[in-house]
Parts: structure tokens; sequence; C-alpha cells
């Protein structure tokens, strides 16, 4: 009897557990849906029909089908925005990723001592406000008085004009991205290493190779993936950069520095053109979607889990 | 030469190239707090290192005082606080459900969870806009807070931690009555606690140094946020008064806490950083 009685009490509990488990699962993944569905799916689909319109955002929207994206192909500050944001993707795949692989070999060399402390210096970076370290690197770029100047100026050499003339802008821009992304990159490229096992580079210095032969023949091609992963997003957050320029240079001398972004947020902001800027953002859409796709691709997303 | 010696030197060479290194990278960061003792004069004086003529704190002392410094903190910290609070709810919650349940069409909305990291944040700046101005969010702190509780990657994030926690665990709370809710709270929560430290770390600082966003939708200093205020002191100026002593403490208010931050809880954020990238 009691036996009974509790078997039944523990079936029930069990249905009514299993009623609440078909249904959890919804409610607990609901709130993304519903915070993505208004905040960035609908925004996202209008953004698409602006991009066909003519609006400032006051007067009746006119329809001009495509004369946005025809408009931004003839435009030449935007090819001008569109030149500095690949030459900074270039110049960060070019050489900060190299930097940061070579960083993260030497950080996780066995005979570095005290390697947390300079691991913990090099990331300082990483969490560094963008904005406040922009205002520190606007001064020691300055002309006459800059710290980066000091070796020219006590020469008594002409001192690089670094935030006013057009190439040298571009330079003072990359080297403030690659000051900042450096330690990021080293942390990935770090967690890859420790996954390359050990018995590789034993095997090797029993033949005798030299560090630098190990270098090429172990480590980079054992690390190819995570280069793969990391050069993905150098380029997404290459494509999406806005601070550095907006605040060191304000996209200037004569759009030399300007970015993607910052065309972008000008058009649509400080000109209220917002269906041109619109069709700027669906450009910026389509490029960031087919990156992320290799990256997705890379992730394994795509293959059949379990 | 002798190998040993040789070894030696390679040992040498590579402290001096890698404390070398380390040094260049802090030094912004240090020639930062050191200015904040300066005058505008001598932050502009070479060699950087010269000494200020007086050691004060007058630099924080103005800005405390003449700036509406305080407001910008105060706001920031709000922003950040809360956003976080909820984004470590709603993603533990949401990752639990995809690390472990079955139910129909999971595989699909976990392709648009994921597929919805594509969205460029740029893409939709200008409509997001549109719609923070149509439901009257222009200048309000739920335009920091809403659109940002329940980013995919966090979601991602906690799922990678909460799979690894065993299933007998749930089934043996299920058997002893507890509700599914119950179950995350007390079996999950507890045992994915480094996970939710490094949602945590990433989320507050995400928000607390981001700019394009509060720069667009916040107006006046009793809404805007440290960047944000920080940006408009260099702006308001004229070129030649640019109070930059006082920039230079607002950068340290803003950076040294967060890198104190970062390096007590190390560990937790490069796990963040690198789940994604070590697995696949």
């Amino acid at each position: 009897m009691i036996q009974s009685a509790l078997a039944r009490g523990r079936e029930a509990r069990a249905s009514g557990g299993l009623h609440q488990h078909k249904l959890a699962p919804y409610a607990f993944i609901s709130p993304f849906y519903v915070l993505f569905g208004f905040f960035f799916m609908a925004p996202s689909l209008i953004a698409l029909v602006l991009s066909l319109f003519r609006w400032d955002g006051i007067n009746d929207p006119r329809f001009v089908l495509t004369r946005n994206y025809g408009r931004l192909v003839s435009d030449k500050v935007f090819a001008q925005a569109a030149t500095n944001t690949a030459i900074y993707a270039i110049a960060s795949l070019l050489i900060v990723i190299p930097i940061a692989l070579v960083l993260a070999v030497l950080l996780n060399s066995k005979s570095l001592r005290f390697s947390n402390v300079w691991r913990a210096m090099y990331f300082t970076p990483v969490v560094t406000s963008t904005v406040a370290i922009t205002l520190v690197f606007q001064i020691l770029y300055n002309r006459d008085t800059g710290f980066l100047n000091a070796p020219l100026i006590y020469l008594g050499l002409e001192p690089i004009y670094w935030l006013g003339d057009r190439s040298w802008a571009k330079v003072a821009i990359i080297i403030l991205i690659a000051w900042r992304s450096t330690g990021l990159l080293t942390i990935y490229f770090l967690a890859g290493l420790q996954s390359i096992p050990e018995e590789l580079y034993e095997a090797a210095s029993i033949d005798g190779a030299s560090a630098l032969r190990r270098l090429f023949s172990i480590t980079i091609p054992m690390l190819r993936p995570i280069i793969l992963f990391v050069s993905i997003i150098v380029l997404l957050s290459s494509i999406q950069i806005f601070d550095e320029p907006q605040i060191l240079t304000g996209g200037g001398p004569a759009n030399a520095t300007m970015s993607v972004v910052q065309y972008l947020y000008e058009r649509g902001f400080t000109r209220l053109r917002l269906g041109f800027a619109s069709a700027v953002g669906t450009v910026l859409f389509a490029t960031v979607f087919i990156l992320s796709l290799l990256q997705l691709q890379w992730y394994g997303v795509f293959r059949k889990e379990d | 030469m002798d190998p040993r010696i040789a070894q030696r030197l390679s040992v040498v060479a590579l402290h001096v190239v890698v404390i070398s290194g380390a040094l260049l990278t802090v030094a912004p960061i240090v020639f930062m707090i050191y200015s904040s003792f300066k005058t505008t004069t001598e932050i502009f004086t070479l060699p950087p290192w010269l000494p200020p003529a007086e050691w004060s704190f007058k630099n924080y002392e103005i800005l405390l005082t003449n700036w509406p410094f305080p407001y910008w903190y105060i706001n920031s910290l709000i922003y950040a606080g809360v956003v976080t609070v909820f984004v470590l709810f709603f993603c533990s919650l949401a990752g639990f459900a995809f690390a472990k349940y079955q139910f129909r069409a999971k595989n699909i909305l976990f392709i648009i969870l994921i597929g919805s990291t594509m969205i460029p944040f740029q893409l939709i700046l200008i409509p997001l806009f549109i719609l923070m101005s149509r439901i009257d969010w222009v200048n309000h702190p739920a335009s920091m807070i809403v659109p940002w509780m329940a980013p995919a990657f966090g979601i991602f994030l906690m799922r990678q931690y909460i799979q690894a926690v065993p299933t007998e665990l749930m089934e043996s709370a299920r058997i002893d009555g507890a509700s599914e809710f119950r179950i995350y709270a007390q079996v999950i929560v507890p045992l994915v606690r480094p996970g939710l430290t490094t949602l945590a770390i990433l989320t507050f600082l995400g928000s607390w140094n981001s700019y394009i966003w509060p720069l667009m939708v916040l107006r006046g200093n009793e809404v805007i946020t440290l960047p944000v205020g920080i940006a408009t002191m260099r702006s308001q100026a004229t070129a030649a008064q640019i109070p930059y002593g006082e920039m230079m403490a607002a950068a340290s208010m803003v950076s040294v806490p967060v890198i104190i931050l970062f390096v007590a809880l190390q560990r937790y954020f490069i796990s963040g950083l690198t789940i994604g990238a070590v697995k696949g």
C-alpha cells in the first residue's frame, strides 16, 4: 500500500516535471529572442528598407531604389574611407599578428622568469579605455613637444607632423591600433600554444633543430587554425574601427584617416542622410557577413553536433 | 662558442626583448598617471620624465569640483553594473537551456543565436537610434541597458561552461522534486561561478569602455558616461585651452581601477576570451 502510494506520488511529480521540462527551455531562452527581435532584427530590416529611401528624419521618406548605392560607389570620400579601413586591416594582419605570435612564443618560453608579470603588462591595453588612451597618444604625437618626436628634436632634425600629415596620420592610427590589440591577440596565441604537444619540440631538439626552425616547422603549422581565427577577428574589428580616428584625428587631415564607420556616423548623424547611411551600413553588413561565415565554418557550427 | 654560454646569452636576450616590450606597452599608461600630477604646460615639456614643479592632486580636485565628473562616473558605474546583472541572469539561463535540454527547433534557434553575432552593430546604429527616439529612450538610461541585456556571445560562453556540469546532478535534483528553475538556481549557478565571473568582467568592461553608442543616445551631464564626458572635455575647449592636466586625471580615474581589477581577475578574463579560440 504505502509502497504503491509513494510510487504513484513519484510518478505524478515526474510527469508534472516532464510538462515543466518541455516548456522550461523555451522560457529560459525567450529573453534573448525577444530582445534580439525588437532591438536588432527589426532595426536591421528597417536599415535594409531605409537604404532604398532618401530620408532626413523630418520630411517624408522618398523611394529612390538603388540610387543610394549608386552614389556610394561613386563617392570619393567613401572610397577614401574604405581604402583607409583596408589599410588598417592589412597593417593589423601584416604587422600586429606576427608581433603577437612571436610575443606569445617568447612569453611561453620555459626559461622566462616572472612570465606572469610580463603577461599582465602586455595585456593592460586590452582593458584600458580607448578614449582615455587615445587622448594620451594625442599628447605623445604632438609635433613640437611630443615624446615620439623627442629624438628628432634633440638631434635638431625636422619633427614629424604625426597628426597633420596625410600619411603619418595613418601611421599614427596604426601604431595606436597595434598598441591596443597586440596583447589581445597574444592571449589567443598563448592559448593555442598550450595545445601543442610538448613531444614535438622534444623530438625536434633531439634532432638538433634551431629555435627558428622549430618556430617555422612546428609552431606555425600547428597554430594554423588559431592564426586563421585571429585573422578573421582582426578583419572584423578593423572594419568596425571608430573610436581611434574619431578622437585622435577626427578623421582628418582632409579625410586621410576616416574609417568607414566614421563615414557612416558622419553621414547619418551630422548630415542626417539616414537612407544613405543605411546603405553604408548594409554594405558593411555584407562584408561582415561573408567574413563571419568563414569564421563560423572555422568554429565548426555547420558540422553536425553529437 | 661554448654551447652553455650560447644558451645563457639566448636566455638573457629573451628577457631583454620581453621586458623592454612590456615596458613599452605600459609606458603610455605610466605617462598618463604621471601627467595627471602635472600642469598642462609641464605635460608638453620635454623630456617627459621631468617631475612636476610641485606634486599635487590639483588636477583631480578641479576635475571633481569644476567638472561634472562625479556624475559621469556614477552614470557609467550604474549602466555597467545593471547591464552586467541582467546579462549574467539571462545568458546563464539561456546557456543552461542550450546546454542541457533537448527541445523542438533547438538547432535552428541555436543557428539564429550564432547568426545574430554576424550583424555588425554599425548596421543598426541608425535604425536603432531611430527606434530609441520613437520610444523616447534617447537620453534615457534604458537605452544603455535594455538592448544589451542578453548578448549571444554571453549565451554561447555560458553554454560552454554549463555543458561541463554533469547531467546526473540535474536528474537527481529533479527526482527530489525540484522545479526546472530551482535546478538552474541551486544546482547549475553555484557550479559555474568561474564562467559567470568571466562573463561579468567582459560585460562590465565592454559597457564601461563603450563610446559610439553612448555618444549617440546620451546628451547632457546627468546621463552621459565617462568616455563621452572625457571626450567632451577636449571638444568643448578652444584649442589653446584644452585642459590636458585634468583630462589625464580623468583618464587615470577611468583606467586605473579597471586595470587593477583586471590584474586581480586575469585568469577569468583570459579564459573568457579564449573559450572559443581553443575549441574547434
